[in-house]
C-alpha cells in the first residue's frame, strides 16, 4: 500500500520534473538564439571571410561582373583572382536595396553598396568607412512630369511620387532649392520607384510627376513620348554618391583592411575594361545583363546619368576633395529635418581622427594604387 | 497521459510563465547586443521600444500622431476592402451553388483567380485600379473573393439532398429554399471562412501599402526598417496581430450570435 | 392525367419501370394506394425501395410509367415533390438551424406566405408566425415533445428528432406520408415507442372512418424491420428482384417489381404484440420477397393481388 502511495508520488514529481524540464529547455533555445544574432558568421578558415551585400544598381553591378569574369568569387569558400592577391574569402550576397541596407544594419554583412546619403542611418548605430566611392549620380535620378506640366509651377497641387526618404526626395529638395522654391508648397507622396514608373508608363491618371531613379528613368522616356524630365540630378552633382561602406569593427578585424583592398582592386579592374576600347561593349554588356537586363544601347546611356569613378585617382579625388564636407553637411540637414536620422551623425574625413559614425577614408584606395603601381613594376 | 486535463490555475500559470520567459528572453539578447554595439537598433532595449512608443504616439513634425494615422488608414483600407469581397463572394458563391449553368460559366476564372497570388500580381491592380483606395479595395477583395465563393458553393454542394427535397414538400419555392434553407445553412460556415480570409486580407494589403501610399501599417513599417528604427517595427507588428486577433475575435461573437446552432463553433 | 371514378385512391403507380445506365431497378411496378392505408414497402437490400419512394416524392422521375398522386383534389402526375406528399427521412430529417417548433412551423411559413410578405409586411408576419408557432406546439405536444420545443436538433436524441420531423410532416396535412426507413437509426425501445406514435394515428383514421369521414393519414413506410412493417402497417407489399422473370420472357434481370401484396394485421397501440403469433406471416414474407432461390411466377402474383 505504501509502496504504491510512493510510487504516485513520485509519478508526479515527474510530471513536474518534466514541466520544469521543458520550460528550461525553451529559455536554452532562446539563450542560444540570442548567441547567434551578433555575431558575423566568419568560419574559422585560414583565410579570413568577409561579406560584401550588393544590389543591381549600374556602379554596383560592376561586383557581379567581376564574379563573372574571375576577379572575385561570390562563394564562400572559393576565390578569384583579386581575392587570393589580397588574401581574403569575400562572399557576395545580392539582394534589393533596401534590405542590403537592412543586413547592414543589423550586422549580416560586413561591407554594402550604399549611397551617402542611406548610409547615415545605419550609421548611427553601426558605424562605417566610406573607402570607395563607386558613381555619382549625373541625371540618374530625375523628375519626370507629363506634358500638361510645364514648369515647376504646375508641380503644386499636384502630387509628385517618389521614394520617401530616399535619394529621390533629396533630389526633389534640393532641386526646388536652387528653383527657389519652398518644399512645402508641394506635396510629395510616397511610392516605390518601380511602381511610379509603372505607373506613369500605363498612363495612369494619377501619376503626373514621379520622381525615380535608373532604369526606371530610361524605361519610362522610353515608354512615353509625351513624359519628359523637369529636373534631375545633373543640377546637383556629386551629391548623391555611389558608395562602398565598411563597418569599423570589420575592418578592425583581422584582415580587415585587406578586404577593403580587394573590393576597391576588383571595382577598378573591372573599370579598366570598360575603358579599354577592346573589352569595353563586352563589360558594358555583362553589366547590363546584371543590371536590369539593359541593352548595350541603354547602357551607354546609363553610364553618361551615372558617372563611374573608375579609377584610383577618381576616387580618391572625390573622396579627399574639400566639397565632400560642404556636400554631406547639406546632406546631414536633409536627413535630419525630414526625420531619416534622429541627431546629426558625427562625420570624419581621412585616415585619422576622432570616434565618428561614417568616416571618409581614401588610404585604402592608396593602398590598392601602391599595389597595383608595385605589381607594375614587378 | 496525452491530453490529460490539468487545472485552469496551472494552464494560467504555464501560460503567463510562457509569455514572462520570452519578454526575458528578448531582453537578454537585447541586452547581449547592446553589449557588442551599445549603439545597435536591431534588437531594441526597453528604453529604446519606450523611446518608439513615444515616437508614434506622439505628434510628430508634420503633427500627426503615426500609430492614429496607420491604424485608422490601414483599418479604412481593410474594412472597405473585406465588406466587398465579403459580399460578391457570396453573391458569387451562392449563385454557383444554386444555379449549375453559372457553376460552369464561373468556375474557370475563380479558379484562375484563387491560384494567383495577389503579392505578386500587384502591378496589375497599379496599372488597372490606380494608387489610391480603389486599389486596395480591388486587391483585398479580389483575394479573398474566390476562397469565399469556393466555400459557398462547396458547403452548398455539401447540404444533404433530403433538405432541400423536404423544403419542397413544405411548400418552398425556389427562391425560399435560397433564402431559408441554403443561405441560413452556409452562414456559419461562411463566417469561418471570413475569420480565415482575413489573414491574407491584411498580408495583402499591406505588402500594397508597402509600394505606395504615405500612410498606413505597411507603409510605416517599411520605411521605419529602411532606418532601421526596429523600436517601431516591432511593436507595429505586435498592434498587427492584436488587430487580427480582434477581428477574429468579433467574428466568432458575431457567429456565435446568429448561428447558435452550429456545433463547430469552438470557445 | 385523370383517373375518374378512383377518387379513394390517394396514390397510383402505373407501370413503373427505372433504370441507371445499365442497371435495371424497378420494372413493371403497380401500385394503388387507397386514403387511410398504411403501407409498408418491405424487401430485400437494394431491391429499390428508396428508389420507388424517391419516384413517388416526385425528386426522380421513373424512365417508363407514370406514377399519380392526389393533388388539389386530382389526380396528377408527380413531376416534382409538393406538399400533397410529405417525407421522413431517416437522415438530416431536420434544418439544424432550427428549433423544434421552427422545425415544425416551418412548412405552414414557407407554404402559406411568401418571402415578400415575411419581408416587407412586418407586423402582419409577426402576427402569422406566433399563429403559426401556436399551431406547431400542438403537433408537437400530439408527438409527446411539447417540451422540447425550443432545443436544436443536435441537443436532441435520435428518436425525439425523429417525432419532431413526423410533425413536421404530419401538420401540412398531406395526401400521403412517405417514410424511409424512418426509425432504422433508432434502438429497439425508441423503435417501439414511435411504432406506437404512429398506431395512435391509424387509430384517428378508424374513427374517421366510423364517422365516414375521409381518413387523414395516408403512409408508405418503408422498412428492413418485419416486425416493424407487421405491426405498423395495414397492408404489407413486398418489392422483390427474386421473381421468375425468365419465365416472363426476359434475357436478363428487368428489375424488382411487387411481388407480395396482402394486408397485415392491425395492431392497438398499447397492445403489446406478440411477435410469435405472426410467424407465419413472417415466413410467407421470407420466402416470397427475400428469398432469391424461390422465384414467384408474376402471373401467379397478378392473379392473387388484391386491389
Amino acid at each position: 500500500m505504501d509502496y504504491a502511495f510512493i510510487n504516485y508520488k513520485m509519478n508526479n514529481k515527474n510530471m513536474n520534473n518534466k514541466s520544469w524540464a521543458v520550460v528550461f529547455l525553451s529559455f536554452a533555445l532562446i539563450a542560444l538564439i540570442g548567441c547567434g544574432s551578433g555575431e558575423n558568421t566568419n568560419s574559422k578558415q585560414d583565410i579570413p571571410t568577409f561579406s560584401l551585400a550588393w544590389s543591381e544598381y549600374p556602379s554596383w553591378s560592376v561586383f557581379g561582373v567581376a564574379d563573372l569574369k574571375g576577379i572575385l568569387n561570390g562563394k564562400k569558400g572559393e576565390l578569384g583572382s583579386v581575392e587570393e592577391k589580397w588574401g581574403v574569402d569575400i562572399v557576395l550576397k545580392e539582394a534589393e536595396y533596401d534590405p542590403c541596407l537592412a543586413m547592414y544594419g543589423a550586422g549580416q554583412c560586413d561591407a554594402v553598396c550604399i549611397t551617402n546619403m542611406d548610409v547615415l542611418s545605419p550609421a548611427g548605430g553601426r558605424p562605417g568607412v566610406m573607402v570607395l566611392p563607386t558613381s555619382t549620380s549625373f541625371g540618374a535620378d530625375a523628375c519626370l512630369v507629363t506634358s500638361d506640366i510645364k514648369s515647376v509651377e504646375d508641380l503644386k497641387g499636384k502630387k509628385v511620387f517618389g521614394l520617401e526618404k530616399s535619394v529621390s526626395e533629396y533630389c526633389f529638395v534640393r532641386n526646388l532649392e536652387l528653383l527657389g522654391q519652398k518644399e512645402g508648397d508641394f506635396s510629395f507622396s510616397n511610392m516605390d520607384p518601380g511602381a511610379a514608373a509603372v505607373a506613369m508608363q500605363q498612363k495612369n491618371k494619377d501619376q503626373e510627376a514621379i520622381v525615380v531613379w535608373n532604369p526606371f528613368v530610361i524605361s519610362t522616356l522610353a515608354k512615353r513620348e509625351d513624359v519628359r524630365v523637369l529636373f534631375d540630378s545633373t543640377k546637383i552633382p556629386n551629391e548623391i554618391i555611389d558608395s562602398v561602406v565598411v563597418a569599423k569593427e570589420s575592418l578592425a578585424k583581422e584582415g580587415g583592411e585587406a578586404f577593403a583592398c580587394a573590393i576597391i582592386d576588383a571595382f577598378y579592374q573591372v573599370n579598366s575594361a570598360i575603358a579599354d576600347p577592346e573589352k569595353r561593349d563586352d563589360t558594358l554588356i555583362s553589366i547590363g545583363e546584371k543590371f536590369a537586363n539593359l541593352t548595350l544601347k541603354d547602357m551607354e546611356k546609363i553610364v553618361q546619368q551615372t558617372k563611374f569613378y573608375g579609377t584610383a585617382d577618381e576616387g580618391a579625388a572625390l573622396l579627399t576633395g574639400s566639397d565632400l564636407p560642404k556636400i554631406m553637411d547639406r546632406v546631414v540637414d536633409f536627413c535630419v529635418s525630414h526625420g531619416i536620422v534622429e541627431n546629426k551623425p558625427a562625420l570624419g574625413y581621412g585616415a585619422e581622427g576622432p570616434d565618428v559614425s561614417v568616416r571618409f577614408d581614401a588610404s585604402y584606395i592608396q593602398k590598392v594604387k601602391e599595389g597595383s603601381t608595385k605589381q607594375n613594376e614587378k | 497521459m496525452i491530453s490529460r486535463r490539468i487545472s485552469r490555475a496551472r494552464q494560467i500559470v504555464l501560460s503567463t510563465l510562457s509569455v514572462l520567459l520570452l519578454v526575458l528572453g528578448y531582453t537578454w539578447i537585447s541586452h547581449r547586443q547592446h553589449q557588442v554595439n551599445p549603439e545597435d537598433t536591431t534588437i531594441p532595449n526597453w528604453s529604446q521600444l519606450a523611446e518608439g512608443a513615444v515616437k508614434f504616439t506622439q505628434p510628430d513634425r508634420k503633427g500627426q500622431r503615426w500609430l492614429v494615422e496607420d491604424s485608422l488608414a490601414t483599418a479604412k483600407r481593410l474594412a472597405a476592402g473585406i465588406s466587398l469581397g465579403i459580399v460578391f463572394g457570396f453573391m458569387i458563391g451562392m449563385s454557383m451553388g444554386c444555379i449549375t449553368s453559372l457553376e460552369a460559366f464561373l468556375q474557370p476564372p475563380i479558379s484562375l483567380l484563387a491560384k494567383v497570388p495577389q503579392t505578386a500580381a500587384l502591378a496589375v491592380y497599379f496599372v488597372f485600379f490606380g494608387t489610391g483606395m480603389e486599389m486596395y479595395v480591388a486587391m483585398i477583395s479580389f483575394g479573398i473573393i474566390p476562397t469565399l465563393a469556393v466555400t459557398v458553393y462547396l458547403a452548398i454542394k455539401d447540404i444533404p439532398s433530403e433538405m432541400l427535397d423536404k423544403a419542397y414538400t413544405l411548400g418552398a419555392s425556389h427562391f425560399e429554399i435560397a433564402f431559408e434553407v441554403v443561405f441560413k445553412q452556409v452562414l456559419p460556415k461562411f463566417i469561418d471562412a471570413v475569420r480565415l480570409c482575413i489573414g491574407p486580407a491584411i498580408v495583402f494589403l499591406i505588402a500594397a501599402e508597402m509600394v505606395v501610399g504615405d500612410v498606413g501599417f505597411g507603409y510605416r513599417i517599411r520605411l521605419q526598417f529602411k532606418l532601421t528604427n526596429m523600436n517601431v517595427v516591432y511593436p507595429y507588428l505586435v498592434f498587427l496581430a492584436c488587430f487580427g486577433f480582434l477581428l477574429d475575435y468579433m467574428l466568432r461573437f458575431l457567429q456565435a450570435k446568429i448561428c447558435p446552432w452550429y456545433q463547430n463553433n469552438s470557445k | 392525367m385523370k383517373e375518374d371514378g378512383h377518387q379513394d385512391f390517394s396514390l397510383q403507380c402505373q407501370k413503373v419501370s427505372h433504370w441507371f445506365g445499365e442497371t435495371k431497378v424497378l420494372f413493371d411496378l403497380n401500385l394503388k394506394v387507397k386514403a387511410g392505408q398504411f403501407v409498408s414497402l418491405i424487401g430485400p437490400s437494394g431491391c429499390g425501395k428508396s428508389t420507388l419512394l424517391r419516384a413517388i416524392l416526385g425528386t426522380h422521375i421513373p424512365n417508363e410509367g407514370q406514377i399519380l398522386t392526389m393533388q388539389n383534389g386530382e389526380l396528377i402526375s408527380a413531376d416534382r415533390p409538393g406538399r400533397d406528399r410529405g417525407i421522413v427521412y431517416q437522415k438530416y430529417s431536420l434544418y439544424p438551424f432550427l428549433t423544434a417548433l421552427d422545425n415544425v412551423a416551418l412548412g405552414l411559413k414557407l407554404d402559406q406566405t411568401s418571402a415578400l410578405f415575411r419581408l416587407f409586411n412586418w407586423s402582419g408576419w409577426a402576427k402569422k408566425r406566433k399563429n403559426f408557432r401556436d399551431r406547431a406546439a400542438v403537433f408537437l405536444e400530439k408527438v409527446g415533445l411539447g417540451h422540447a420545443m425550443h432545443m436544436y436538433p443536435s441537443q436532441m436524441s435520435g428518436g425525439m428528432q425523429q417525432r419532431v420531423a413526423i410533425a413536421q410532416a404530419l401538420i401540412m396535412e398531406p395526401e400521403i406520408i412517405l417514410l424511409d426507413e424512418p426509425f432504422g437509426a433508432l434502438d429497439e425501445a425508441t423503435r417501439e415507442e414511435l411504432q406506437e406514435m404512429l398506431l395512435l394515428l391509424y387509430q384517428e383514421n378508424q374513427d374517421a372512418i366510423s364517422k365516414s369521414q375521409k381518413p387523414p393519414y395516408t403512409l408508405i413506410i418503408v422498412t428492413h424491420e418485419l416486425n416493424e412493417a407487421i405491426r405498423v402497417g395495414d397492408r404489407l407489399v413486398g418489392l422483390s428482384q427474386y421473381w421468375n422473370w425468365e419465365e416472363a420472357g426476359h434475357d436478363s434481370p428487368p428489375g424488382a417489381t411487387v411481388v407480395y401484396d396482402k394486408p397485415s394485421p392491425i395492431f392497438k397501440p398499447n397492445e403489446r404484440p406478440d411477435y410469435e403469433s405472426f410467424e407465419n406471416i413472417r415466413r410467407e414474407i421470407r420466402s416470397y420477397v427475400y428469398n432469391p432461390d424461390i422465384l414467384q411466377s408474376r402471373n401467379e402474383y397478378l392473379m392473387t393481388k388484391l386491389v
